[in-house]
């Protein structure tokens, strides 16, 4: 959707993101405050309501150092008043997790909505987590949409039905959902002017502990049993009729893959698919069950449905025979598409697809056998690329533990560095540190970003300080939160507000660590010996190694006008020493196949320099004009 | 059910999420039924992406195996890496540009000795010519230098495609949503390399 588009509030039809969707719902919401942690697949939406927040100042925009603050944030607006939306990853809500669940205990005031995006395959994630536990353990009402189209309609429902319950809603979606673009059919943007309200006006008590807990459980569960005689007759359940007595029970992208192996089949079970579940609409389950002999539920990840599905059909005694996952006809692990559900649904019915996908997948893996991989790197100018390199001549004679942490650095566990001891989730690199230096010779080195250190490593760095042990920390500060799409961290010198920026330094210094040393990420080589000093030093170690995110930095010269000049090798120079290529693998770096030479790549390569820098007979320069 | 299954696949940076994004802007805008599955995973260039535009009936935000009808390759060995998506005697209109990845270039330089050879051209369009009906090589990186800006090999593509017939898109409207979805200081260049793609497929 182009940003015209987003920004003009007159209600229209048009090709927008699902993320955008849900962003242009906020709006017409006349949400107040949104706050967010980015987070892979969710990240549009804080980009987009960043963007239109220029547009719409009464709407109080901010980036959160981690997930738990910003629900917090949202949750604290909605308790004093004014209506709010907070975003996040699956493994963002474990971040967040305490605040959830007593949250759901306390309610809120003014329409307070979380949407929490799943990963199923693990595209962009550490873990295929399923996120829809949290709703029932929570006692907070789940909507899962399909399109883009529903993700925008349930966003408004979810508001209202907050409102209207003092409850917080939570949305659930996966990437496929997210990142799906389709028509949508948008309303009006309606923008009240942003008042501050007297805390008198809307005060409650939200607090809990012993008895107040117990109540506020009770209360809780009361408010679901009246929002399940509400989802009973949602639209956004819906019975397709078809024909027999097979039936299909299926959410989000799952019943779209459902839709489409059915036709593909050629068979019409009848198919309801559920957007509310939780609390899950048991009587709507029980009329569409009590006709069938089988059904077949079609979700990702764990099954929820299914087993809900089962209790409530032994409860109504209909005889039915629940196939999914524990029946075998579905897996656990990765996601879902036409062919695998086609399977699935072929099985039960007993045909075929017209499509053979396994013998057509199968050639294709033959076909492609020439082909090389071409897994995720560093990007051309990225500092991280030149600080591991450093890394990995200082680490040279030296038997290490290295702790990784979740960032762009996160792919040193991938080929062709295949160097990562550990990598668990945000943060935790320095306490699984901590560990470890307790029970091995071993020098660990913890590696962490700015934004990961703000967002969860500062307390495991108070804890070793504190306990007086002894590892390396390697601060990669690139200045931006890189992965998601380079949005500000607490580090950075902009945000949709006014910033403060914080000083990476200034607080390790604070905490006490006495050995600090700050280095200029494009200096390779010298960057060696200050790192070997600082992995063979005693005591907690920081370095912190600084350098813009090329992708930032490249579109901030873009937008100035200033050139991004690329390198060249020189031909009569290059002595096929391949030093700018062993250790660096810098994707705008390739050989000539006649030479062996190496080339560069002009519109990859943004002239950072490092290669010229590692090259040991000056065969590389720049080429002195702008190429992109 | 009436479908065109569109496959676009890449390199990250190359603007493979832009080219879907006036695809899908352009059906849209002309009332025609459209979903697109991007993958846009994380935000570093140089990595394998794709997008699956999906117009006519379709529910499903992933073309099923074996259906797509046409397969836009941005760099040629990316077109082989999604090939289980075109459908027996699809097309395939591709970027005879290939761009080495860092992994395929570490063994060559780690076993110098043995001159081991990158992947070819000619290796990739046997492979495809095994499957595909129609295969479409062009330079585009030639063309986007010809236009005066390298990053519009994306829409020299698709200039091309928009000559394919059958092609379910029109062009005034593709060319109406390139004006809407590029950045406005490119919007002359891109309308050129649509022009020159288009030409050069008509040629």
């Amino acid at each position: 959707m182009s940003y015209q588009d987003l920004t003009d509030p007159s209600p229209k039809r048009a090709f927008m993101l699902c993320n955008e969707a849900v962003a242009r719902a906020v709006l017409e919401c006349d949400a107040k405050v949104a706050a967010f942690y980015p987070g892979s697949p969710t990240s549009e939406i804080l980009d987009t309501l960043y963007l239109l927040s220029a547009d719409y100042p009464d709407l109080k925009m901010e980036v959160s150092a981690n997930e738990k603050v910003a629900l917090e944030t949202v949750a604290g607006a909605s308790m004093a008043g004014a209506r709010s939306f907070t975003s996040m990853k699956s493994v963002g809500l474990n971040v967040a997790s305490d605040t959830f669940y007593t949250l759901g205990y306390t309610g809120v005031n003014a329409g307070c909505v979380l949407l929490v995006a799943d990963d199923p395959h693990a595209h962009s994630s550490q873990s295929e987590q399923d996120g829809r536990f949290f709703a029932p353990t929570g006692h907070v009402p789940m909507l899962e949409p399909s399109t883009p189209q529903e993700a925008y309609d349930m966003t408004r429902y979810a508001f209202d039905l907050s409102e209207r319950y003092k409850i917080l809603t939570m949305i659930r979606t996966t990437t496929r959902v997210n990142h799906q673009y389709a028509s949508v059919e948008v309303g009006e943007v309606k923008r009240t002017p942003f008042q501050k309200r007297n805390w008198k006006d809307v005060k409650r008590p939200y607090f809990t502990l012993s008895d107040t807990a117990r109540r506020l459980k009770g209360e809780a569960l009361d408010k679901l049993g009246k929002i399940e005689e509400e989802f009973a007759a949602s639209p956004f359940n819906r019975v397709i009729e078809g024909e027999g007595r097979i039936g299909v029970v299926a959410n989000g992208v799952s019943y779209l893959h459902a839709m489409e192996a059915a036709e593909a089949l050629g068979v019409k079970p009848h198919i309801l698919k559920l957007g509310t579940t939780h609390p899950l609409p048991k009587k709507l389950i029980v009329d569409f069950v009590s006709k069938l002999d089988k059904v077949l539920v079609v979700e990702e990840l764990m099954p929820y449905l299914e087993q809900h599905i089962k209790a409530i059909a032994k409860d109504a005694d209909c005889g039915l025979e629940v196939l999914g996952k524990e029946s075998g006809h579905f897996g656990y692990v990765g996601e879902y598409n036409v062919a695998v559900v086609s399977k699935a649904l072929g099985t039960v019915y007993g045909v075929k697809s017209p499509v053979d996908y396994e013998a057509v997948q199968a050639k294709a893996a033959e076909l492609k056998k020439v082909i090389p991989n071409r897994l995720p790197v560093f990007c051309a100018g990225c500092p991280h690329r030149a600080t591991l390199w450093a890394l990995q001549q200082a680490l040279k004679g030296t038997d290490f533990i290295l702790n990784n942490d979740i960032g762009c650095y996160s792919m040193l566990q991938l080929e062709p560095y295949s160097l990562t001891d550990m990598m668990l989730c945000m943060g935790a690199g320095q306490g699984i540190s901590s560990g470890m230096q307790h029970v091995v010779n071993d020098r660990v080195v913890a590696l962490i970003g700015d934004s990961t250190l703000f967002h969860a490593g500062l307390p495991a760095l108070v804890n070793a300080v504190h306990n007086g042990h002894n590892y390396t920390l390697f601060i990669l500060d690139n200045s931006v939160t890189a992965m998601t799409g380079q949005q500000p961290n607490p580090g950075s010198d902009f945000g949709p507000n006014k910033v403060t920026e914080i000083d990476i330094e200034a607080v390790v210094r604070g905490i006490g660590v006495k050995n600090v040393t700050k280095i200029n990420a494009f200096d390779p080589k010298p960057n060696v010996e200050t790192m070997k000093k600082a992995i063979l030093g005693e005591g907690v170690n920081v370095v912190i190694s600084v350098g813009p995110c090329a992708l930032w930095n490249d579109r901030k010269r873009r937008a100035a006008k200033i050139p991004i000049i690329p390198n060249k090798v020189g031909k009569e120079t290059c002595k096929t020493i391949y030093a700018c290529v062993r250790d660096f693998y810098c994707p705008a770096i390739q050989l000539d196949m006649e030479t062996r030479q190496t080339i560069i790549q002009p519109d990859i390569c943004n002239g950072c320099m490092v290669c010229a820098k590692l090259c040991p007979v000056s065969a590389i320069s720049s080429t002195g004009g702008a190429q992109k | 059910m009436t479908q065109y299954n569109i496959l676009l696949a890449g390199v990250g940076g190359q603007g493979l999420m832009l080219l879907s994004q006036v695809m899908g802007d352009a059906c849209t805008k002309s009332g025609v039924k459209v979903v697109v599955g991007a993958q846009h995973g994380l935000a570093q260039r140089s990595g394998s992406i794709s997008a699956h535009v999906r117009i006519g009936d379709a529910y499903s935000p992933l073309i099923p195996y074996g259906t797509a009808d046409l397969i836009i390759a941005m760099e040629a060995t990316e077109a082989l890496r999604y090939i289980e998506f075109l459908k027996q005697g699809g097309t395939v209109i591709m970027n005879s540009r290939i761009m080495h990845p860092p992994l395929e270039t570490a063994p060559i330089v780690k076993n110098r000795q043995e001159l081991r050879m990158y992947v070819t051209l000619e290796q990739v369009k046997e492979q495809l010519s095994k499957v595909v009906g129609n295969v479409i090589s062009i330079d585009a990186e030639k063309v986007a230098v010809e236009v005066g800006n390298p990053r519009t090999e994306n829409v020299v593509l698709l200039g091309v495609a928009s000559a394919l017939i059958g092609f379910p898109v029109k062009i005034e409207p593709l060319k109406e949503s390139v004006r809407r979805v590029v950045p406005e200081r490119a919007v002359e260049a891109n309308l050129k390399a649509f022009d020159l793609g288009r030409k050069a497929a008509e040629g």
